[in-house]
């Protein structure tokens, strides 16, 4: 499903609107137009985590950065009643010189994923895209054959995702037909088979630092009597 | 399919918005807004080279557990700092960082 044309363009259309929103957030001086924009960038992030395949972080990024932070955010803006900035004469320089060290940032990532060992393998698919604008399919393609795979590449499409080969990392047991009839990628399964293993400790450590981190904001943040 | 680097320039892009707007805004609420989409940004890069790594059809999953873990952090990070800046609203009546002079003058 997520080898069709429709997504490739979907991939496109959720990263402009995300910029976009982004360049919103910076550039309204209403804080509440910011929040707002940074709800709608990080739902289309989340869009591409989904296109990406990893549903679960997808899901965790509507709940956690459009549910909970941004709550907080929208909230304390309530609170403390700020007003939009108010344009001061004098701060063209400073704004000028973060948009030049930002553009330059941006110019060497960029330079740096385009040149990456093998990046420029694969064709361009937003190029083929255009050229083959009119016989577009929106049905799914075959699956290529699995590609052997190589550690330095990182060129080419990215490899598809193999429900036969999950199930048999789950369940090493499994019968190798039984595997092969898997149909859907048990992704959440994965990740939380990944964290209760090998990564449980950490765990552990992060619910501690949530701990610390509520009752830090309730310390900083409450009223202090002067008796 | 969509490649690697398509990826990797889009969360660079969205990291170095979210840079522009630390430097550029006044306001220390946004500056956090902008300070969380840099974390987002980065996840996605995380995400995309977990995919990009897979071998047999399976991704790195160590690559998305650390990324949960950044959205966890981010979390416990967003409540310390929004009680930072009510404490220093209540000290300094105001959320622009040009206020804060104190080691200046």
């Amino acid at each position: 499903m997520f080898e069709s044309a429709l997504c490739q363009i979907i991939f496109y259309v959720f990263a402009a609107l995300a910029l976009l929103c982004a360049v919103g957030v910076v550039a309204f001086r209403n804080p509440v137009t910011s929040a707002m924009n940074m709800a709608l960038c990080f739902g289309l992030v989340s869009a591409i985590l989904f296109g990406l395949g990893a549903q679960f972080l997808g899901i965790i990024q509507i709940i956690i950065y459009a549910g909970a932070i941004l709550v907080l955010f929208v909230f304390v803006i309530m609170m403390l009643d700020i007003k939009a900035e108010e344009h001061s004469p004098a701060s063209w320089l400073p704004a000028v010189g973060g948009t030049v060290v930002a553009a330059v940032f941006a110019g060497m990532v960029m330079s740096v994923s385009m040149n990456l060992p093998g990046a420029k393998d694969g064709s361009c698919p937003a190029k083929t895209l255009w050229d083959n604008i009119g016989e577009l399919s929106l049905a799914p393609q075959p699956q290529q054959a699995e590609a052997p795979a190589k550690v330095t590449r990182f060129g080419g499409a990215l490899p598809a995702l193999s429900p036969a080969a999950a199930a048999k990392a789950l369940n090493p047991d499994i019968a190798p037909e039984q595997a092969a009839n898997a149909t859907t990628y048990p992704d959440v399964k994965l990740v939380g088979h990944t964290l209760f293993t090998q990564y449980n400790i950490p765990f552990v450590i992060l619910g501690f630092a949530l701990l610390s981190g509520s009752v830090g904001a309730m310390a900083l943040a409450r009223k202090y009597r002067k008796d | 399919m969509i490649p690697l680097a398509h990826y990797l320039i889009f969360s660079g892009l969205l990291f170095s918005i979210g840079l522009a707007g630390v430097l550029v805004r006044k306001n220390i609420i946004v500056v956090f807004m902008c300070l969380e989409m840099m974390l987002t940004a980065a996840n996605v890069s995380l995400v995309a080279f977990s995919r990009a790594q897979g071998t047999a059809g399976i991704p790195v999953y160590d690559a998305q557990v650390l990324s949960l873990f950044v959205s966890g952090i981010a979390a416990a990070e967003v409540a310390i700092g929004l009680a930072l800046i009510v404490a220093m609203f209540r000290s300094r009546k105001s959320v622009e960082s040009t206020e804060l002079t104190s080691l200046k003058d």
